[in-house]
């Protein structure tokens, strides 16, 4: 046997798409998941109407093939503004993921390679921050200046960052004492190259598979806060004013409601199996055994 | 007493032909020739709604209907709104009472309404008390204001006694004595417990008695059985709080309650799809909706941008879409039927584009960027985004920003507030809504910042114009004044559609308020 008969060695991305493909449940969330992203990016091309322009004549009609979900209680199109909201859900979930994620990864990693005293300090922190819950802390800002989208993605971000940190950390702590840092080490390697180069790595497989199961949190977080009308500002498309219109039409015009619970619906299922297949895949223990 | 358009009608018997024609009607009743409401009290149950909890059982701190819906029920008022569809009033605890000249009403009382726990009956003494004490500055009363010049109260005898006001005051008997500054406690309660009260009556005198309240969920109304007056229809009355009129509807369905007001959305589903053994009716409301643009914001300090705005804002399609057609366009802040209504406001109904186009290209203003505050409101939310629509098309950028209860009530005081959708309440005198928008109210509740001379001596020469026409063209005047200072675009009185079971009798006022004390069984 020449070494060109050999299989092609995967690459690691190329390994873990091989996996979730091949397991029912990763592949159902990786098609949802895509097309949920598909549909936010390409929502000016792909939604029918502008989801902001009033049309009051044709309020609140039924689904048909003009108006696929209806239209709302100022003739908007609903299927649009359903597009559109799924752009917003994005807009707050992606970054305020992306910032928790990178905070949790620098604060956990100098609490868990750091000295004691900052590990204790960083810990204070995180516990202070998570000593508020979520909910509460954000309807609290929004009350106070307002809301807007960037409230919404900064207050969704502060209070996830010890989510993130707290695993960061006790990965880190796990790893500082194994004998490949010990080795670099006493190579003489910085801690920056330690850290940034050994350690980082390591950490990165269970942080996406908390970021993937934490997106349905955020994006049901953002809704709840539009539906309180404490989230993006009208007449901005969301998912969660679709809901509260839907709410306030409920015995009128149930189909808002729906419309409006749909993607959220989706956007956790797709999210949840795709975190779930994610995690079977970057372990490698249950990797190949269906999970637990 | 009279206003240009509102009729106040005197209903009642002097105290001696009420004696002698009860036993007239207690005959005709037992014979089953009266309406239930008339004939003995039918017992049971009646079951209905409130959105928001009480605040005090002290009439001097009542917050507003939701207190006064109780204490109009547990306490006497000399009169009474009467129910039905046109403002008036009827006698309660005064057998007799009648204006002797601009500044004198003299009363004389039943001799059989009595106070509850043992506090003996109902005096002269204690209408003194009750008045007095609301107007006395050491107790800080909220309600101050609907006594307007009130001097005192003269006793001339154990049940008889004179109001005297210092100067004329029409809203006498269309605010101040039916509603809630009205209601008469007992002194000697009152002195017992130093003074004032918080949620639980220490005395009461009505047809019901204050049984219960439990925070948050209801109060508890059962009938007095030493009440000698028109015997209470049921034997209890459970309110129960009920803050979403969404789960207001949904409990009425369900059997839970026997009246609630239901939303506007509502009325077209429960007309085309009637609930079976209910009846659903509309009355128009007082409460006025409007946009004020502050005018001591410089981004609004020009007249000519304030106009714009006032022809762009498209109010039909307000109607349309946030109010679902059930509700009218308003002229101003005063109501149909009521003294000093409008029957047009300066500035149109529907938006007026090319003028608006026009006013904004004299203003020389460009690139206008705005806000709007809005109380996070269903109805509002879709005013706002309609209003965002309507001034975009001249131009303007208008961010909507949404509040909770507790912020949105505290802008007026906001100097650099901009735009604000805003509602106020509203009682059967336009003396009431004039009261808000004086110079001295700028910054409390005057949040535009209106400040008019002629305003003012309008607002305070009206309150005594004893000639209905006149007083009804003082106040159209002021309505003009507001709008003319292109601080006000008004949009509608909304409307209280309500629901009741009918094997209940409601007894409402115009407005769909209800007033418990009259409801019966049918």
């Amino acid at each position: 046997m020449t070494d060109a008969s050999l299989p092609k060695p995967r690459s690691e991305l190329g390994e873990i798409l091989y996996h979730l493909v091949r397991d029912p449940l990763g592949l159902a969330g990786l098609i949802i998941v895509l097309a949920i992203l598909a549909s936010a990016v390409l929502a000016p091309w792909i939604a029918p109407y502008d989801p902001v322009a009033l049309n009051v004549p044709d309020r609140l009609q039924g689904p048909s093939a003009a108006h696929l979900m209806g239209t709302d209680q100022l003739g908007r199109d609903t299927f649009s503004r359903v597009i559109w909201g799924g752009r917003v859900a994005l807009q707050v979930a992606l970054p305020t993921i992306g910032g928790a994620i990178f905070f949790g990864l620098l604060l956990g990693m100098i609490a868990g390679y750091g000295p004691r005293w900052l590990d204790n300090l960083i810990v204070l922190l995180f516990d202070t921050i998570r000593s508020f819950p979520t909910v509460m802390f954000a309807l609290a800002v929004v009350a106070l200046v307002g809301p807007s989208l960037n409230t919404v993605i900064l207050v969704i971000m502060v209070t996830s960052i010890p989510t993130y940190g707290r695993v960061v950390r006790t990965l880190t702590q796990s790893l500082r004492e194994a004998e490949f840092i010990t080795a670099e080490r006493a190579l003489g390697a910085s801690t920056a190259r330690i850290m940034g180069v050994h350690l980082l790595p390591n950490v990165l497989g269970p942080l996406a598979v908390l970021a993937a199961m934490d997106i349905p949190t955020v994006v049901g977080l953002e809704a709840g806060l539009s539906f309180l009308g404490m989230g993006v500002k009208p007449p901005t498309p969301s998912w969660g004013s679709l809901l509260n219109d839907g709410y306030n039409l409920i015995r009128n015009t149930p189909w808002l409601i729906i419309a409006g619970g749909i993607p959220l619906i989706l956007t956790t299922v797709g999210f949840t199996f795709l975190g779930e297949a994610l995690r079977d895949v970057v372990d490698p223990k249950l990797r190949g055994k269906g999970g637990k | 007493m009279n206003g240009a358009n509102i009729s106040w009608t005197r209903v009642g018997l002097p105290r001696r032909s009420f004696l002698r024609g009860a036993s007239a009607l207690g005959g005709l009743a037992a014979a089953g020739l009266l309406p239930a409401r008339w004939a003995q009290a039918a017992g049971g149950t009646l079951r209905t709604r409130t959105y928001a909890d009480i605040r005090s059982m002290d009439p001097a701190f009542s917050q507003g209907v939701v207190d006064e819906e109780i204490h109009a029920a547990i306490y006497n008022k000399l009169i009474q709104y009467k129910p039905g569809r046109e403002w008036g009033w009827q006698l309660d605890a005064a057998a007799m009472i009648e204006q002797a000249d601009d500044t004198h009403i003299n009363f004389a009382l039943r001799d059989d309404i009595g106070f509850t726990n043992g506090f003996g009956a109902m005096t002269a003494e204690d209408v003194k008390f009750s008045f007095e004490r609301i107007i006395d500055d050491a107790l800080e009363s909220t309600n101050k204001p609907d006594w307007g010049p009130l001097s005192h109260v003269e006793v001339t005898g154990e049940r008889t006694g004179t109001i005297v006001l210092k100067n004329a005051f029409q809203p006498l008997w269309s605010i101040t004595l039916p509603y809630i500054a009205g209601n008469i406690v007992s002194k000697a309660a009152f002195d017992s417990v130093g003074g004032k009260i918080d949620t639980q009556p220490v005395a009461t005198s009505g047809p019901y008695l204050h049984a219960g309240w439990e925070p948050k969920q209801k109060t508890t109304l059962r009938r007095n059985p030493d009440w000698k007056g028109e015997a209470a229809a049921f034997d209890e009355i459970q309110i129960y709080h009920i803050d979403d009129e969404k789960a207001a509807e949904i409990a009425f369905e369900a059997g839970e309650i026997d009246f609630t007001r239901v939303s506007l959305d509502s009325v077209e589903r429960l007309k085309s799809n009637p609930i079976a053994g209910a009846t659903l009716e509309e009355f128009p409301s007082l409460y006025y909706v409007w946009v004020g643009m502050n005018l001591d914001n410089p981004k609004l300090g020009n007249l000519k941008l304030r106009q714009a705005i006032q022809h762009a804002i498209d109010v039909p399609t307000i109607m349309a879409a946030a109010y679902f057609g059930a509700a009218e366009p308003s002229t101003g802040i005063i109501a149909p039927g009521l003294a000093g209504h409008r029957d047009a406001p300066l500035t149109g109904v529907a938006a007026d584009l090319d003028k608006a186009q026009a006013l904004m290209a004299e203003s020389g203003e460009a690139g206008v960027s705005l806000a709007i505050d809005v109380l996070n409101k269903s109805a509002n939310v879709t005013a706002a985004q309609i209003i965002q629509a309507n001034l975009a098309a001249i131009g303007i950028t208008l961010e909507i920003r949404l509040h909770e209860g507790a912020t949105f009530w505290e802008l007026g005081s906001n100097e650099d507030l901009e735009l604000v959708l805003n509602r106020y309440s509203m009682t059967p005198d336009p003396y009431y809504a004039t009261s808000w928008f004086i110079t001295e109210q700028a910054g409390v509740w005057n949040w535009e910042r209106f400040r008019s001379e002629e305003f003012d001596k309008l607002h305070l020469a009206a309150q005594s114009e004893g000639d209905p026409a006149a007083r009804a063209a003082m106040y159209a005047r002021a309505q003009d004044l507001m709008e003319e200072s292109g601080a006000y675009k008004f949009l509608t009185h909304e409307a209280t559609p309500v629901i009741y079971r009918n094997s209940v009798t409601p007894a409402l006022r115009p407005d769909g308020l209800p007033l418990y004390r009259y409801f019966g069984t049918a």
